[in-house]
């Protein structure tokens, strides 16, 4: 588990990886960095990320998006908590994306309101 | 509360006679005759029982009483002896055996399961019963179990869980907590889930995966309502899907609604207002100056002074959509229209029964020349003259008239033909006595409908819906709506034959031909003269796809069976909802549907829905 973060608090999620810098002639690649408005960084994989709408666009490197380049999103206006559950949720849909039946994720309470703010945001 | 098992069990096994209305009451409330009936008569065997061991027991006493001195140890072998005695004794009682059935019931549930000590237990079982003091008779005093009151026993006293007696509240407290026992068990667990399954089935909920991190989201909101003290600032999208998941589940009252009044949104949509007073309306309008577009449903509580109020204090209005506003009076209405008509681009109203009469409507017509959505349904004060006096209405682009029956023919062509040029929406609702010639007047005079709605007819013909569609200048209609278009005849159901009433098979096949490849949205609910070779013919997957056709109803079409459901997945690879109530001849186990359409309303609809995954749409 690698996070990154200029803050010294929880919480710890980020999901391993090396992450290179990407040239724009290699292949893009297989992961990307979110980052919350307090600094925390969370690595996570490509395929993963696009779950969200909005990451999707930014990601696409058809578009002259400084993030496609980069494979770097600063989302601003979210916070670490809120985009670890945002990251959580990104690889839940991910792995039961063919599954039927799949019961809803858990949230706590207290950050319902933010996430789905945020989720909304994220097109997700 | 022990009878003892196997009493229970003797009891429901055994065959009933009538009984008495007594018992029945009784039964009802959970007291069994048959139990406290056990209970008296055990108690009283015991009792006899511990009167004749003490009778017994004081004769050989007063016997042995002469010889003080070495009766030390005589008088010890003798007690054994008198003991050994009375615990044979009981040993053949049933109550010793009753007994003893339950402590080998208890122990097997505790898990032990030796049977070595089984003599032992015997005699401390008989022991027991020997020296413990018998039950006290009906009538008598005892102290209770539980909380030492003392109170009389009665044939109805409860036994505690050590064997004595409880006084009335104890026992009253022991046969509710039995009650809480023994009702979980009643819902299994699948029961909940499968109802919910079928929920989301028909909200078209049956893509594979998660549901939407905004859809979770939402749900864990309203689940949380209680401890929410404001939502923030959410957007508008947001905040009408809450505004439904909160009116679905009744939870939108004066506490919640403050969470929709932000002072700034030019939009409110409640719907379902019926929690609301007339306070909580004005308070709406105070709270939202900037409002443009208003949508309050079941508003039941909005009186004439609320609009009165809106009409001073929110200018802006635009679009106004009531529904069930039953305590606005006409005089209200009337001050509606004349204040704000200019303005008024829409006004949907529905669910008047009190008010909103002809001379309502003839003053909307005279005042809102801006008018460009009108829906009045179920207002039922307004005649055919209502109608007559829409003709005036310059600008309309979208038209809902699901009010008086009865109109004539003739008043519903002279409506259409004059004002239904500009129309991109008519929605004629349960005319009953419209005919071919009001077809003919959409058929001639409509150009830019993009959706068209005509239900609840029995007098237009086959030959007339056929003509509708046939060389229709009006370009395909992404949304259409015919359902229930068919003949009302009890003696013969299935209508005429020669001249078929109703969207039938060639009405069907004109509609299909003329609007197959822009249709998403089709329903010819109850159009059941529609013919089973129509049906094939349109859905032959070989000569015709329909490219954008995402939902469609075809409830109680009797001819659709599987082979039709087969064929129309073939050629409908967008289809994502299939209504197909009261189609009996669709079974269960035989149909194949593709992933991610929704099936609903199909006969024999459980887990043996065959739901394949990898099935394309266009493998044969």
């Amino acid at each position: 588990m690698t996070v990154r973060s200029t803050t010294d608090s929880t919480p710890a999620a980020g999901i391993d990886s090396a992450s290179s810098s990407t040239s724009p002639m290699t292949t893009p690649s297989p992961f990307v960095t979110l980052i919350s408005s307090d600094g925390f960084e969370f690595h996570v994989r490509r395929s993963a990320a696009c779950v969200s709408g909005t990451i999707r666009r930014m990601l696409n490197t058809r578009s002259n998006f400084s993030e496609s380049v980069t494979g770097v999103c600063h989302l601003e206006n979210l916070n670490a908590m809120v985009l670890e559950k945002v990251v959580e949720y990104l690889y839940y849909n991910e792995k039961h994306k063919e599954s039927r039946d799949v019961p809803d994720m858990e949230i706590p309470s207290e950050l319902c309101l933010e996430l789905l703010m945020a989720a909304e945001y994220l097109d997700t | 509360m022990y009878v003892g098992w196997a009493a229970r069990r003797a009891a429901t096994n055994a065959i009933r006679g009538p009984q008495s209305a007594l018992t029945d009451f009784l039964a009802s409330h959970n007291i069994s005759a048959h139990q406290i009936h056990q209970e008296h008569q055990r108690r009283l065997r015991e009792a006899q029982q511990q009167a004749a061991q003490e009778t017994g027991e004081a004769d050989e006493n007063k016997e042995n009483e002469s010889d003080p001195g070495d009766e030390a140890v005589e008088e010890r072998k003798k007690r054994k002896r008198k003991e050994e005695k009375a615990i044979m004794k009981i040993k053949q009682s049933k109550e010793f055996k009753r007994r003893k059935f339950e402590e080998k019931i208890k122990k097997r549930q505790k898990g032990s399961g030796d049977d070595d000590d089984s003599d032992y237990d015997d005699d401390s079982i008989a022991r027991n019963m020997l020296y413990k003091k018998a039950q006290p008779m009906p009538g008598q005093f005892e102290n209770c179990e539980i909380c030492e009151k003392r109170f009389t026993v009665t044939a109805y006293s409860k036994t505690g869980p050590e064997g004595g007696l409880l006084c009335t509240k104890c026992s009253k407290e022991l046969g509710k907590e039995e009650k809480k026992k023994q009702q979980p068990k009643k819902r299994g667990p699948l029961k909940g889930k499968r109802r919910q399954t079928e929920s989301d089935r028909m909200m078209g909920d049956v893509k594979p995966g998660a549901k939407s991190l905004v859809e979770i989201c939402v749900r864990k909101v309203v689940a949380n309502i209680v401890d929410i003290e404001e939502f923030g600032d959410l957007p508008q999208t947001l905040l009408d899907r809450l505004s439904q998941v909160l009116s679905q589940k009744r939870a939108l009252d004066p506490r919640t609604l403050e969470f929709f009044l932000q002072a700034d949104s030019s939009r409110i949509a409640i719907y379902d207002a019926a929690k609301l007073e007339t306070d909580d309306f004005e308070k709406i309008f105070s709270f939202m100056p900037e409002l443009e577009d208003v949508n309050l449903r079941n508003a039941g509580q909005m009186k004439d002074e609320v609009l009165l109020y809106m009409l001073d204090h929110n200018p802006k209005i635009k679009h106004l959509q009531l529904g069930a506003a039953n305590l606005i009076t006409n005089h209200g209405w009337l001050q509606l229209f004349q204040k704000q008509g200019p303005k008024l681009e829409s006004f949907k109203t529905c669910d008047l029964d009190a008010a909103l009469d002809d001379s309502a409507i003839e003053a909307l017509v005279q005042h809102c020349p801006n008018l460009q959505r009108l829906k009045l349904k179920k207002c039922w004060q307004t005649t055919e003259r209502s109608i007559q006096c829409l003709t005036s209405l310059p600008s309309l682009h979208h038209l809902s008239l699901s009010i008086c029956p009865d109109t004539s023919a003739e008043t519903l062509s002279t409506l259409i033909t004059t004002i239904g040029t500009p129309l991109e929406t008519l929605s004629l609702e349960s005319f009953h006595n419209a005919d071919d010639t009001t077809l003919t007047a959409i058929h001639r005079t409509c150009t830019e409908l993009s959706k068209l709605r005509f239900t609840n007819n029995a007098i237009c013909t086959d030959a007339g819906f056929a003509s509708l569609f046939s060389n229709w200048p009006n370009p395909p209609l992404p949304t259409i709506d015919l359902s229930d278009n068919r003949d009302i005849d009890n003696q013969n159901p299935d209508g005429p034959a020669e001249r078929p009433i109703g969207l039938a098979s060639m009405g069907f096949q004109a509609l299909m031909t003329h609007s197959g490849s822009r249709l998403e949205k089709l329903n010819v609910k109850a159009c059941r003269h529609i013919s089973h070779e129509a049906l094939l013919r349109v859905f032959d997957h070989e000569k015709h796809t329909y490219p954008m056709l995402r939902d469609m109803d075809l409830s109680f079409v009797a001819p659709v069976d599987e082979v039709v459901t087969t064929a129309i997945f073939r050629c409908c690879p967008k289809l994502e909802k299939l209504a197909i109530f009261g189609c009996n001849q669709v079974r269960g186990r035989e149909v194949r549907i593709p992933a991610g359409v929704a099936v609903i309303g199909m006969m024999d609809a459980q887990e043996s829905v065959v739901v394949e995954g990898g099935w394309e749409r266009g493998d044969v």
